[in-house]
């Protein structure tokens, strides 16, 4: 076997494969693009789910707007504040820890059911169908339209609405977006107590549309003893600002749709 | 084979010297047509079988329910109260906004209520309702200007306008604001849609073989507002005896020509008609009017010929009644009437009703019960039995592209459905979900029964939602 041509054929490539390596490495060098070592740590500080929220392409399209100052430093819910702090050197303040909540109790056999839907999966196709699948015109409809949005699996349909756990949720605001009745809200997660229902109808309609529905009777305004609570539109809204959380309003609630989170279990796991 | 070489000459000698519109009928050449669509029901004639041979009945209801939101455009706002005795005719809602339209009362009798009532719609809008008193007065002043060829071209759009009429294919777009030109923009060709490629319905061509006449002054009043020449009646080929009466009553007319097209769903959709009879493709995003053309249904075109010839505003159409019922038939009703009270005049459900549906099968909208008033753009009621009405759970996607050769808009519903699905509103805008004319010939086509058009529609609506809050 004459062994020339493959030594000769092993030493051209490998002779070309030095000079390109050695060409290579120089032009890592001198032209390489000075990367923020600050982007890639904040980023890494982000809440990592690409979820879209903070109206940026992603996480990574954010860590570079909050280093170049064009995003606010805590304009993702989700992130690790104290890492962003030390990686820009400033001190963000953690805004207040807010949570999606549903606004609405009509379970399945709670709310009236108006016809039985089964048609497409999507809350949006329901809510156009002659009025929607339940009664009430502000119940959730529970087809998952904001569980398929949640990049963090914090929402689950429990017996025909969603649920949503408040230790999992980073209130991104997907859900809010997603929601056809809107029957979803951001609110702070020390708001503890809340009215869980925004019917407009008068008292009767409402009640007749669902067994949980706020029929706007002023029991629990009678019972504040703060005033924090007003009826409007129908039906009875807290002001958080002067509710104490005392949760004496849940318990005279004749309809059973004002709850006080404090002592449902759902929280008393935090 | 010398045999075969004469009838290819004989052939050949015929495609010459026949004229066009002979050849396609008579040689049974490709008729009018586009590229894509599908066959519903093809072995069954399109589900038409029952009530293609029903002559429209009169049907006059105790009482209705007229919505004042039955076009595109901004709710109409109610101008008579509880109590109020109102005549045929009368105005009962004013029109809001530049697409608003007047609605008038389609009874005589008194105002029982004006309150929110449930239309097949996302929500309620505010509805008149009216006890028939059942002596068919007449509001007074009502005039026409007797004859289409002979009034002057100015008033027919003003006329238009005040007899509150739409399109009464589906769309429900205001005729009036159709047939005023936009700056800068020509018409050359009017289209009549009398295609009627939905399955089940049968009311446009009854309506053509009872009525030809109303149909072709409606056009001619169109052609004349607008100063067109050509006005084409477009007819499928499943309807040989509407094109024969078209015919017969457009003879003569000037301008007026009947054109055949192949029977097959989406022919009646407004771009694939305008490519089948002009052979125009109107582009992305825009309307016919971008390639010269006006496409209005025959119902419309009729309801403007009584706007045109006796002063008459909308106050009834022709609905065909099948399905589950035990005497499908095509009425002539009131607007406003209540789906249960025609099926009442039909003899009642044959069977037990899973679902009643507003329009054909193809895209019909489920009601949530039969207390349901029927609106301008109205044309059929299907009730379904249970058996019927089943719906399938969906199937992952097979990548078998039958839904791409369904669709007459050439789009891609396969990769759509993934975009959709996904939220990624920006995706599905760049493959074009805009341009989905909602047919359903992909979910039709679909062997894994996935919600294809249901997608799309979501989409657009959140489209349309976003752009709008911009």
């Amino acid at each position: 076997m004459d062994w020339i041509p493959v030594v000769l054929a092993l030493g051209v490539l490998g002779v070309v494969g030095l000079i390109f390596g050695i060409l290579l490495e120089v032009a890592d060098k001198k032209l390489a693009v000075e990367v923020d070592p600050r982007i890639s740590k904040v980023g890494e500080a982000l809440g990592g789910a690409n979820c879209g929220a903070c109206g940026y392409a992603g996480c990574a399209a954010l860590a570079e707007a909050i280093v170049s100052g064009e995003a606010k430093p805590n304009a993702c819910p989700a992130a690790n504040m104290a890492a962003i702090s030390e990686a820009l050197g400033i001190t963000v303040e953690e805004g207040e820890k807010m949570v999606a909540r549903v606004i609405c109790q009509g379970h399945n056999g709670v709310a009236k059911e108006r016809y039985k839907y089964d048609g497409y999966t999507s809350c949006a196709t329901a809510a156009s169908m002659a009025g929607g699948p339940k009664e009430c015109a502000y119940a959730c409809i529970g087809l998952g339209d904001c569980m398929r949005v949640c990049s963090f699996g914090a929402i689950s349909m429990n017996n025909g609405i969603a649920s949503i756990d408040p230790n999992v949720c980073v209130a991104c605001g997907n859900c809010e977006k997603a929601c056809p009745r809107s029957a979803i809200r951001i609110i702070p997660a020390e708001t503890k107590v809340l009215v869980l229902c925004r019917n407009k109808d008068i008292g009767r309609v409402a009640r007749a549309a669902c067994m949980k529905a706020c029929i706007g009777c002023g029991r629990c305004v009678k019972e504040c003893k703060y005033g924090a609570i007003a009826v409007e539109d129908g039906y009875a809204r807290i002001d958080p600002e002067k509710c104490t959380r005392c949760g004496a309003c849940a318990k005279v609630c004749p309809c059973g749709c004002i709850i006080d989170y404090s002592v449902t279990a759902e929280d008393k796991a935090e | 084979m010398v045999g075969v070489t004469m009838f290819a000459c004989i052939f050949a000698f015929l495609l010459h010297h026949i004229p066009h519109h002979i050849e396609r009928q008579v040689l049974c050449l490709p008729k009018y047509s586009f590229k894509g669509g599908v066959h519903p029901l093809h072995s069954q004639h399109e589900g038409k079988l029952p009530t293609r041979n029903a002559p429209i009945r009169d049907f006059v209801s105790d009482s209705v329910v007229i919505p004042m939101s039955m076009h595109l455009g901004a709710p109409s706002k109610p101008c008579v109260s509880k109590g109020d005795h109102v005549k045929i005719g009368q105005l009962i809602g004013e029109p809001v906004g530049g697409l608003g339209l007047p609605v008038h009362a389609s009874i005589s009798g008194e105002v029982t209520a004006v309150e929110p009532r449930l239309i097949t719609g996302a929500g309620p809008v505010m509805c008149v309702c009216i006890q028939n008193d059942f002596a068919d007065e007449w509001v007074d002043g009502i005039q026409g200007y007797g004859n289409v060829e002979t009034v002057d071209p100015a008033l027919i759009v003003p006329a238009i306008k005040a007899a509150g009429i739409c399109g009464m294919g589906g769309a429900s777009f205001p005729a009036h604001v159709k047939l005023t030109l936009p700056e800068g923009k020509t018409c050359d060709t009017i289209i009549l849609n009398g295609a009627e490629c939905e399955t089940f319905l049968t009311a446009d061509y009854r309506l053509m073989i009872e009525e030809p006449r109303r149909v072709v002054d409606g056009l001619r009043a169109e052609m004349r507002a607008l100063g067109v020449k050509r006005g084409v009646i477009a007819i499928e080929d499943n309807k040989m005896e509407a094109i024969e009466s078209m015919r017969k009553a457009a003879a003569g007319r000037e301008g007026v020509e009947i054109a055949v097209l192949r029977t097959k769903y989406p022919q009646g959709g407004e771009k694939q008609l305008i490519h089948a009879v002009t052979g125009r493709q109107v582009p992305s995003g825009k309307l016919p009017i971008e390639v010269h053309t006006i496409v209005t249904n025959v119902a419309t075109a009729a309801a403007i010929a009584d706007a045109v010839i006796d002063g008459k505003p909308l106050i009834s159409r022709i609905t065909t009644v099948t399905g589950k019922v035990v005497n499908p038939s095509n009425l002539r009703v009131r607007i406003g009437t209540v789906v249960a009270d025609m099926i009442g005049e039909c003899g009642g459900y044959s069977e037990e009703a899973a679902k009643i549906v507003m329009g054909g099968g193809m895209t019909g909208v489920c009601t949530a019960n039969a207390d349901i008033p029927i609106a301008k753009a109205n044309g059929g009621i299907v009730v379904y039995n249970e058996k019927d009405a089943k719906s399938v759970d969906e199937e992952p996607c097979i990548r078998c592209a039958r839904c791409v050769q369904a669709c007459p808009m050439g789009l891609d519903p396969y990769k759509l459905k993934h975009l959709c699905d996904a939220g990624n509103l920006e995706g599905a805008k760049a493959n074009h979900v805009m341009d989905c004319i909602l047919c359903g010939c992909c979910s039709y086509a679909c062997p894994s029964r996935r919600w294809l058009t249901a997608a799309f529609k979501n989409t657009k609506d959140a489209i349309a939602a976003a752009a709008r809050r911009k």
